[in-house]
């Protein structure tokens, strides 16, 4: 059962071989850490990396990101390269020295909505504490510097994400324009219909620890559940307790 | 025509033949109010027009005329692009009838009618977008750049760009969209490539093709590099707009070493004294004056 969740951007600046000698966003980088350790510090029997890419998919547990395509260095000799988000998500997870179990997902754009409820399902019944690392960014239209240069309409669009997920309210997250999401960029959409079928119709204790767009693109980090609970407490139960 | 390498030839622009060891340099004069650099600096055609006079007088040996900025923004439509370069175009012809005149444009109607007022190069920075720009370079008698844009459209950024290895991608692009213009038309002797730094690519892109411009060169095609005031070079040294100059002509020396023949800038100049030290230490040109030691 999924129990907790964290939910971070994807940028290649992340990477610290790719983010120069004085990293940019280090409130971003600090925030992302931050929510990570405290996904894997809640003692799941398995971590989760769901991450939007071509196609949904399931990678091997020891895919990583390859960098030398972003013309960082040459990795270890990855035989099969995760995803753009799905590595960063293995990426954090490693930074975070967490060495518990994994798994790797990849959602595609096109899915019929069913295909992301599958894909939560599936991830619900991997283990009796399942955590979740959803790597999802908002858009890439909200500023005239943006990669997609400037939609009035970004800003309202990643308002509404944040709305949803500050909230405890993830379900509504279904209810994101697919066809908007594409014209605007924002390339998490897939991830995030699999965190707003995540939790059902639970309402979740959420933390937004980062909103912001300081390069255009919409950065959102956040956690979702009772993270702060000590391990082996009936962590299970924890969503029952908030439903209330 | 064949796929082996070329033998290094010279290079034909308008009525100028340039052998391979001369180092151009192509200012670049903008028809635009929004611009990166300049911000509609030369939007009048007064003021585009002394910039022509001062970049002459300071060397440069090609002028780059564009109408439309290479960043997103306002919507400048075929008319429009026209309107901005055309007549400014024949005007430049009239006032300096041997300098090279190139346009900064990927749209063949344009072409045209800028090719049909007298321009000798058709700057085609977002890499074949339009493929009748080969056709009408071919038809006038136009030199054509052939560019490396990662197939972006026109006006775009880039986003999370990845490359299995950006030079084998450049060489790919490049090399296709010459052997396509030979195939329309377009001599051989008036064709060069552009890795085209920053468009498609990030940084450790840009510098990863600045470093192994050699493998351009080797091709034989005539490279043009356009390097000036970009932001791989604000993003490398940390540096606002203005104060890219530096980390442009040391990116210049690398390149002009490596073997670029044609360089686009705002400084004119700058570049020329960049590239004569260069030609210098190459031995390829000898030094102004030397008394040093030897008087």
């Amino acid at each position: 059962m999924i129990l907790s969740a964290a939910l971070c951007p994807s940028p290649p600046l992340l990477v610290r071989e790719l983010s120069g000698a004085d990293p940019a966003a280090a409130e971003l980088r600090e925030a992302c850490s931050a929510a990570v350790a405290m996904l894997t510090a809640s003692a799941p029997d398995v971590i989760a990396v769901v991450g939007a890419a071509d196609r949904t998919e399931t990678w091997p547990t020891d895919a990583r990101l390859d960098l030398s395509g972003y013309g960082g260095p040459p990795g270890p000799g990855v035989a099969r390269p995760a995803p753009l988000a799905v590595g960063m998500g293995a990426l954090l997870l490693d930074e975070v020295g967490y060495r518990g179990p994994r798994l790797l997902r990849s959602v595609g754009p096109d899915e019929p909505l069913s295909g992301y409820h599958r894909v939560a399902a599936e991830i619900d019944a991997a283990a009796p504490r399942v955590g979740l690392l959803v790597m999802a960014d908002g858009t890439a239209r909200r500023t005239l510097r943006a990669p997609g240069y400037l939609d009035e309409r970004a800003a309202p669009f990643d308002a509404e994400i944040q709305r949803a997920v500050s909230t405890g309210d993830l379900a509504t997250l279904q209810a994101l324009d697919r066809a908007l999401a594409r014209e605007l960029m924002a390339t998490g959409w897939p991830a995030l219909q699999v965190l707003g079928a995540a939790f059902g119709d639970r309402r979740m204790s959420t933390k937004v620890r980062y909103a912001d767009a300081p390069f255009g693109v919409g950065y959102l980090v956040a956690t979702v559940g009772d993270l702060g609970r000590v391990a082996g407490r009936q962590a299970h139960q924890v969503p029952k307790i908030l439903r209330g | 025509m064949s796929d082996g390498p070329r033998e290094p030839g010279v290079l034909r622009l308008g009525r100028h033949s340039f052998d391979v060891h001369r180092r151009l340099v192509m200012a670049i004069v903008n028809r635009t109010p929004d611009s990166f650099y300049d911000r509609g600096a030369t939007w009048r055609e007064d003021a585009a027009m002394e910039r022509v006079h001062a970049v002459v007088a300071d060397g440069a040996d090609i002028l780059d005329i564009g109408g439309v900025p290479a960043a997103p923004g306002a919507e400048v439509d075929v008319a429009e692009e026209i309107r901005r370069t055309v007549p400014f175009v024949a005007a430049v012809r009239e006032a300096y009838p041997d300098i090279v005149i190139s346009v900064d444009t990927w749209r063949h109607e344009v072409a045209r009618e800028v090719c049909a007022v007298g321009a000798d190069l058709l700057n085609d920075t977002w890499g074949g977008w339009d493929d009748r720009l080969a056709e009408v370079a071919a038809e006038y008698g136009a030199a054509l750049l052939c560019a490396h844009a990662g197939g972006l459209p026109p006006r775009t950024r880039p986003f999370r760009v990845a490359y299995d290895d950006v030079m084998a991608d450049v060489l790919d692009r490049t090399l296709a969209l010459a052997r396509r213009a030979v195939a329309a038309g377009v001599d051989p002797s008036r064709i060069l490539i552009d890795p085209a730094h920053d468009f498609g690519k990030n940084t450790w892109h840009s510098l990863e093709v600045t470093r192994r411009l050699d493998e351009m060169v080797a091709t034989n095609w005539p490279v043009l590099v356009s390097l000036s005031n970009k932001d791989f070079v604000g993003e490398t040294l940390d540096a606002p707009l203005g104060e890219r100059l530096v980390g442009t002509l040391a990116a210049t020396s690398v390149c002009a070493w490596l073997g670029a023949r044609v360089f686009r800038v705002h400084h004119v100049r700058e570049t020329r004294q960049t590239l004569d030290m260069v030609s210098a230490i190459r031995q390829e040109s000898p030094p102004a004056r030397t008394v040093r030691g030897l008087a």
